[in-house]
C-alpha cells in the first residue's frame, strides 16, 4: 500500500501569526462596462500568515472569483495594494508577477484545468519545471503517490474521471510547496461524495505542506474548516473573522449610510 | 437579410467562405483560361489549316463530293505554279486563286507599299487584281498599282502580301506567292490540261458537323486526294500549350484540394459551434426539416455570395488579361459555352457539398440530450462518410476540370498516394521527437508535445503544408526550367528575319549591311535544291505506292537540301546515328565530290517526311539537281522542333557532301527595330535574294511566354495562399485550447518570453519539417520528371532554397494567427470560458 507516512514537513509552521504572507489593503475592483463603470470590488482588508486558511463566500456574483484573482496578482485591483511576501503586487510587471507567483503560489481550479496533450505526470511536472525545480519527475511521482494515482501517471487527463483530474490538479499544486494556495471551488464540478473526498485530500496535504490556504466556496461546512472567513456580498465585506477588517463592523445599518 | 450576415460573425464561417472564394477563383480562373486557350489554339490551327477540313486533291472535287460539303461554309483554292513575265524579268511563283469566300478564317496581312505599315483584311483580291509577295517587288523590281501579266491575262497589283492566315511556316516552298481571284483564273489560260495544280476545298463548320462530314468523305477519296481536319492538325503540334494548360489544371486541382481541407477543418470548428444550437433546437421541439432549414440551408445561402464574387473575380482576371485589354490578339469578351459558365460556378458548390454539407448534417443527427452534456465533442477527422466524401472530390473536380481523367490521373494517383503515404511516414518521427525531446529544453520539450500530442491537427497540417510546399517548388523549378527553354528558344534577340537564295559572292555586302544596321546574324547554311528521283534504285513514281499518295507534291517539287556537321538544337535523332559523330566524316577519308555522283553520301531525313515516303534507314535516294544526280544512304531519322524560330530542313547530308552542287545559303539574323529604309537598302545591294519578315510571328510567341510566366506566379501565389488557408483553420480549431493552456502557463508562473517561444518553436518545428519533407520528395521526384520533360539536365538551382523561405512564410503566418491565443489572460482560467 502506498499511504505511506506524510513527509516530514519542511519548515514547521510558526503556530504564532508571525511575518504577514498576504497583505491586503483597501482593494477595489471597478471595470468598464457597457452602462458605465462598475463597481465589483470595494474596501477589502485583510491580512494572512503564513499556514493560515481563509474560506471566501458570498453568493453568486458577489466578487468572490475576482477578489481571488486579484489576490493570485493575475489581475491588478484599480485602487488600493496587496502584498505577497512584503512585496507590492501591484508595482510588479506582468512578467514579475508570474515569476512571484510560480514561486510562492498554486492554483486549484473549479475545471482542473489540466493541459489534455499532457499525460498525468506531465501535468504535475510542468510547474516544477517553469520553476526550474531539480529532479521534478521524482518529486511528481511522490505527489502523485500521496494523492493515489501512481498507477494512473501515463495516462491522459481526457481519460480520467473529473475526481481523479481534481487530484491531479491537487498533486500539481502541492509539488511545488507553494506558500500559498488558491483554491476557487476545487469541488464545483464533482460530486457530493468525491468532493468530499477532495477537500480532505486537500485540507490534509495543506496541513503538512504548511501553506496558506485561500479557498472560495458556497458551502458554510466546508467554509467553517477553514480558519478564517470572509463572507462577500455585491463586492464588499459583510462578515469577517479578521480582527483588522475595518469592514467587519459595517452592519447594514451602517451600509445605509452613504460613505462619500 | 440578418439571417444571412449571421454566420459572417463566426470565425470558422469566415475562413470556410474564404477558402471557397479561393477556390472558386482559381477554379472559374482555370476553366475561363482553357476554354480561351483551347479556342484560340483551335482557331489559329483552323487559320493554319485555312478551315476546319480541308479536301485537297489534284483535281476539282467529284460532283458528289461536292454536294456533302456544299451546306457549310467553302471556299475553293487553286495553288498552281505559274512564270511572271515583266519587262525582260521571269520569275517562277507560287499562284492561288481563290473565291469569294476566301479566308474563312483568320486575317491577310497586307501592305500598300515594300516597307510600308501592315494592315488586316478578310477578303482576297477583287477580280482584275492581284496580290504580290514582297519578294515578287523586289525580283521583278515593280510597284503596287502597276500591271502584272500571269499566263495571258493582266491584272493590278492592289497589294503586297505580308501574311496569308493560312501560310505555311517553313522553307517547303520558296517560290513568291501571288494571289488572284478565281473569277479570273481562266482568262489567264494557264489551266491546260498538263498543268499541275493543287485543289482545297476548305470547310468551316461545327465540330459535330465536320465530323460527319470527315466520315462522309473519307470512303470517297480519290487518290489523289487528301483529308484533314482541324483535330488532326492540333493533335500533332499542341506544344509549349499543353505542357502550360496541364501545369494549370495541376495547381488548380491542388488549390482546390488545399482549400477543402481549409473547409473541412474550418468546418469541423463550425459545427463544435452549432451544436448547441442544434440541440437547443431539437430540445425546443424542431423537427428534422426545421433544423435542416435553420441550420444548413441559411448556412448554403449564405455561403453563396462567397462563390459568386470568387467565380466573378477568376473570370474577369482572365478577360482583363486575355480580353480587350491583353497583349495578345483576340476577341474582346472571352466567348464560354454554357458549359463553363455552369462549371466554374459548380465546381466550388461541389467543393462546399463534398467538404462542409457532409459534417454540417452531422448537426441535424444531434440529439437534444447534446444540451446536457459539456463534453468536447467532434474529432477534427470526422466519420468515415464525411471522409470519402471529401476524398471523392477531387475526382470530380479533375473530371471537370480536364474532361478526360486520363490525362491528370496519375498525378492525381500521386498525390493521393503522398496524402497517405506521407502521415504514415510522418508520424513515427514526431513520435521519436517526442520521445527524444526528454533531453531537449522546457520551451522546446513543451512545443514538441503540442505537436505530436494532436496527431488529429498536426497531420493534416503537415501533410497540406509538405504538399503544397513541395508542389510549390517542383512547378517552381520546372516551370522555370521551361519558361527558360522557350525564352532560349525565342531570346529577345531571337532572328526576326530569314534571307534566303544568298550567293557565295553575297557574303562581304551581306556582312558589311548586318555590321552597319547592328543586326545579329545566325550560322549560314547552304541550300541545294533538288528532285527525290528513285528510292533503292526504283523511280519514285512506283517506289511510293497508292497509300503514299499524299506524298507526290513532296516529289514533285524541287526539295531542299543542305548539309550540317552538327545536328541542330531543335532537332532530334530519332533512329540511326547522327553522321557528325561519325568516324568517316574525317577529313583523310577521301573527298566525297572526287568520287563522282556514284559515291554514297550519308543523309538524315526527318522523320514526318520518311513516313510519308515510306523511307527508312539505309534506304538509298537518288536526288536530281542541277549538276546531275546525287546518291546518298539514309543514316538517320530525325524530328524536328517546327516551333523553333530556327530554319529547318528534311534532308540534311554530311557536312562537305554538296560542295560540289550549286549552293546558295540560308541565314537569318536580328535586326533591331527601325525603319524598312534599311532592308531596301540592302535589297537594292542583292536585288535576287528573297527576304522574309517573321516579326509578328515572334511577337505573338513572346507574348504567350510572357503571359505564361504570369499566370504560373498569380497561380503559386494561389496554391501558398491555400496551404496558409489549411494551417489558419487548423488553428482555429484548436485556438481554444492553445488559448486556455497559455493562460494556464501564465498562472503556474510561465513568463510570456516562455509561452513566445514555445509557439516560435512550435511553427518552426512544424513549417521545419513540412519544408525538409518538400525538399526530400521534391529531390526525389525531380529525377524522373527531369527525365520525362528535359532531355538535357535539369540543374539544382536556388529553387531547392524555396522551402525554407516558404517555411518562414507559415512560421510567421502561424505566429500572427496565434496572437490571440498568447494573449488570453490567465484571469479566464477562472472563469468558465465556453468563448
Ligand atoms: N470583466 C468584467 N466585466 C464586467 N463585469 C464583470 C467582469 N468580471 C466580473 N464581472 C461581474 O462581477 C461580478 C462578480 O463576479 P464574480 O465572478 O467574482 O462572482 P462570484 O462571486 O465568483 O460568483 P459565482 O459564485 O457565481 O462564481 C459579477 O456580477 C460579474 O458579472
Ligand atoms: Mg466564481
Amino acid at each position: 500500500m502506498n499511504s505511506s507516512p506524510m513527509p516530514a514537513a519542511p519548515p514547521p509552521p510558526s503556530a504564532q501569526r508571525a511575518s504577514p504572507l498576504l497583505e491586503v489593503s483597501a482593494i477595489a475592483k471597478h471595470v468598464q462596462g457597457p452602462e458605465g463603470e462598475l463597481t465589483l470590488l470595494k474596501d477589502i482588508n485583510f491580512t494572512l500568515s503564513g499556514a493560515e486558511s481563509l474560506a471566501i463566500t458570498g453568493p453568486s456574483g458577489s466578487g468572490k472569483t475576482t477578489l481571488l484573482g486579484l489576490l493570485a496578482g493575475l489581475d491588478t485591483p484599480s485602487r488600493g495594494e496587496i502584498r505577497l511576501d512584503g512585496k507590492t503586487f501591484s508595482s510588479l510587471s506582468e512578467d514579475q508577477r508570474a515569476s512571484a507567483r510560480g514561486a510562492t503560489c498554486a492554483f486549484v481550479f473549479q475545471e482542473f484545468h489540466l493541459v489534455a496533450d499532457m499525460n498525468v505526470l506531465e501535468n504535475v511536472m510542468l510547474p516544477l519545471e517553469l520553476a526550474g525545480r531539480e529532479k521534478p519527475a521524482a518529486s511528481a511521482k511522490d505527489w502523485l503517490e500521496r494523492v493515489g494515482l501512481s498507477h494512473r501517471m501515463r495516462h491522459f487527463p481526457s481519460t480520467l474521471s473529473g475526481g481523479e483530474q481534481q487530484r491531479v490538479a491537487l498533486a500539481r499544486a502541492f509539488a511545488v510547496q507553494p506558500r500559498l494556495l488558491f483554491a476557487d471551488e476545487p469541488t464545483g464540478s464533482l460530486d457530493h461524495a468525491n468532493g468530499k473526498r477532495i477537500i480532505d485530500l486537500l485540507f490534509e496535504l495543506n496541513q503538512h505542506s504548511a501553506a496558506a490556504l485561500v479557498l472560495v466556496t458556497h458551502d458554510p461546512q466546508l467554509a467553517s474548516r477553514c480558519q478564517h472567513h470572509l463572507e462577500l456580498h455585491e463586492g464588499t465585506i459583510i462578515n469577517s473573522s479578521f480582527a483588522d477588517a475595518k469592514a467587519v463592523t459595517a452592519s447594514p445599518v451602517e451600509k445605509a449610510i452613504p460613505h462619500e | 437579410m440578418s439571417k444571412l450576415l449571421r454566420p459572417w460573425r463566426d470565425h470558422s464561417f469566415q475562413l470556410l467562405a474564404l477558402a471557397l472564394a479561393i477556390a472558386a477563383f482559381a477554379l472559374s480562373a482555370v476553366i475561363f483560361l482553357r476554354a480561351e486557350l483551347e479556342q484560340r489554339f483551335s482557331v489559329s490551327t483552323a487559320e493554319a489549316l485555312g478551315g476546319d477540313l480541308v479536301l485537297a486533291g489534284s483535281r476539282t472535287p467529284e460532283p458528289q463530293q461536292l454536294a456533302k460539303i456544299a451546306s457549310l461554309r467553302v471556299s475553293q483554292i487553286i495553288d498552281f505554279s505559274s512564270v511572271l513575265v515583266h519587262n525582260d524579268a521571269l520569275l517562277l511563283v507560287s499562284a492561288r486563286a481563290v473565291d469569294a469566300n476566301y479566308p474563312l478564317f483568320g486575317q491577310i496581312q497586307l501592305a500598300n507599299d515594300r516597307f510600308a505599315d501592315e494592315y488586316s483584311q478578310n477578303k482576297g483580291p477583287a477580280p482584275g487584281r492581284v496580290w504580290v509577295a514582297d519578294q515578287v517587288i523586289d525580283r521583278l523590281n515593280i510597284a503596287v498599282g502597276a500591271t502584272l501579266t500571269v499566263g495571258s491575262k493582266a491584272l493590278e497589283i492592289s497589294a503586297i502580301i505580308r501574311q496569308l492566315p493560312d501560310q505555311n511556316a517553313g522553307f517547303y516552298s520558296m517560290n513568291p506567292r501571288i494571289v488572284l481571284n478565281s473569277v479570273d483564273l481562266a482568262a489567264t489560260g494557264v489551266m491546260g490540261p498538263g498543268t499541275r495544280i493543287r485543289q482545297q476545298s476548305v470547310v468551316a463548320g461545327e465540330p459535330e458537323a465536320i465530323q460527319q462530314l470527315a466520315l462522309n468523305l473519307d470512303t470517297s477519296l480519290r487518290p489523289d486526294q487528301k483529308l484533314e481536319t482541324v483535330a488532326d492538325a492540333a493533335l500533332r503540334s499542341l506544344g509549349p500549350l499543353r505542357q502550360l494548360s496541364l501545369w494549370a489544371n495541376l495547381a488548380v486541382l491542388l488549390i482546390s484540394l488545399l482549400c477543402g481541407a481549409a473547409i473541412y477543418l474550418a468546418t469541423a470548428q463550425r459545427v463544435r459551434r452549432r451544436a448547441k444550437l442544434a440541440g437547443l433546437l431539437r430540445s425546443f421541439g424542431a423537427s428534422r426539416y426545421q433544423v435542416i432549414a435553420q441550420l444548413l440551408g441559411w448556412e448554403f445561402l449564405a455561403i453563396l455570395p462567397a462563390v459568386t464574387v470568387g467565380s466573378a473575380l477568376g473570370i474577369a482576371l482572365i478577360n482583363l488579361t486575355l480580353g480587350t485589354g491583353g497583349s495578345l490578339p483576340g476577341p474582346s469578351m472571352i466567348s464560354a459555352s454554357a458549359l463553363e459558365w455552369s462549371s466554374a460556378l459548380f465546381a466550388p458548390l461541389l467543393l462546399w457539398l463534398a467538404f462542409a454539407l457532409p459534417r454540417l448534417s452531422a448537426l441535424v443527427r444531434v440529439p437534444a440530450i447534446e444540451i446536457l452534456r459539456q463534453r468536447q465533442q467532434s474529432s477534427v477527422l470526422g466519420t468515415n462518410i464525411e471522409l470519402l466524401a471529401a476524398l471523392s472530390a477531387p475526382v470530380l473536380l479533375a473530371g471537370l476540370l480536364t474532361a478526360s481523367l486520363g490525362e491528370l490521373g496519375r498525378v492525381l494517383g500521386l498525390i493521393a498516394a503522398l496524402g497517405v503515404l506521407l502521415p504514415a511516414l510522418l508520424w513515427p518521427l514526431i513520435k521519436s521527437l517526442d520521445l527524444a525531446s526528454a533531453r531537449l529544453p522546457l520551451a522546446a520539450r513543451l512545443a514538441i508535445r503540442r505537436l505530436s500530442r494532436r496527431p488529429a491537427l498536426t497531420l493534416p497540417l503537415l501533410v497540406s503544408l509538405t504538399l503544397a510546399i513541395t508542389v510549390l517548388t517542383l512547378a517552381g523549378q520546372t516551370g522555370s526550367q521551361l519558361l527558360a527553354d522557350w525564352r532560349t528558344r525565342l531570346p529577345s534577340q531571337a532572328p526576326n528575319h530569314f534571307v534566303l537564295n544568298l550567293f557565295g559572292q553575297d557574303m562581304p555586302a551581306l556582312e558589311q549591311w548586318l555590321e552597319q544596321h547592328e543586326a545579329i546574324a545566325q550560322p549560314l547554311y547552304p541550300v541545294v535544291r533538288g528532285r527525290l528521283s528513285t528510292i533503292n534504285g526504283v523511280p519514285v513514281k512506283e517506289a511510293v505506292t497508292k497509300e503514299k499518295k499524299s506524298a507526290q507534291r513532296h516529289l514533285n517539287r524541287d526539295l531542299v537540301l543542305t548539309e550540317a556537321s552538327t545536328l541542330p538544337s531543335s532537332n532530334r535523332i530519332n533512329s540511326g546515328r547522327w553522321h557528325g559523330a561519325d568516324l568517316r566524316a574525317s577529313a583523310l577519308e577521301q573527298p566525297a565530290q572526287l568520287s563522282g555522283n556514284t559515291a554514297l553520301q550519308r543523309v538524315s531525313v526527318e522523320q514526318e517526311i520518311a513516313d510519308r515516303l515510306g523511307l527508312q534507314l539505309g534506304d538509298q535516294l537518288q536526288f536530281v539537281t542541277s549538276r546531275g544526280l546525287l546518291s546518298a544512304t539514309i543514316t538517320s531519322l530525325r524530328e524536328v522542333d517546327w516551333n523553333s524560330f530556327e530554319p529547318n530542313f528534311y534532308f540534311i547530308f554530311a557536312s562537305g557532301e554538296l560542295a560540289a552542287q550549286d549552293v546558295t545559303w540560308i541565314t537569318s539574323f536580328w535586326l533591331p527595330e527601325g525603319d524598312g529604309a534599311r532592308l531596301a537598302e540592302l535589297l537594292s545591294e542583292l536585288p535576287h535574294i528573297t527576304l522574309l519578315d517573321v516579326k509578328s510571328l515572334l511577337d505573338k510567341a513572346q507574348g504567350i511566354i510572357a503571359q505564361a510566366s504570369q499566370a504560373s506566379a498569380l497561380l503559386g501565389a494561389l496554391l501558398m495562399f491555400s496551404a496558409l488557408l489549411v494551417l489558419a483553420a487548423g488553428l482555429l480549431g484548436g485556438q481554444q485550447q492553445r488559448g486556455r493552456d497559455n493562460a494556464l502557463l501564465r498562472a503556474l508562473g510561465g513568463k510570456q518570453f516562455l509561452i513566445k517561444r514555445i509557439l516560435w518553436i512550435e511553427f518552426l518545428c512544424l513549417s521545419g519539417s513540412a519544408a525538409l519533407g518538400a525538399t526530400a520528395i521534391s529531390l526525389l521526384a525531380l529525377y524522373p520528371l527531369n527525365e520525362r520533360l528535359f532531355q538535357q539536365g535539369l540543374s539544382l538551382s536556388a529553387w531547392q532554397a524555396l522551402p525554407l523561405a516558404l517555411a518562414c512564410i507559415v512560421t510567421i503566418c502561424g505566429l500572427l494567427a496565434s496572437r490571440k491565443a498568447l494573449q488570453q489572460p490567465a484571469l479566464s482560467l477562472l472563469r468558465s470560458n465556453e468563448d
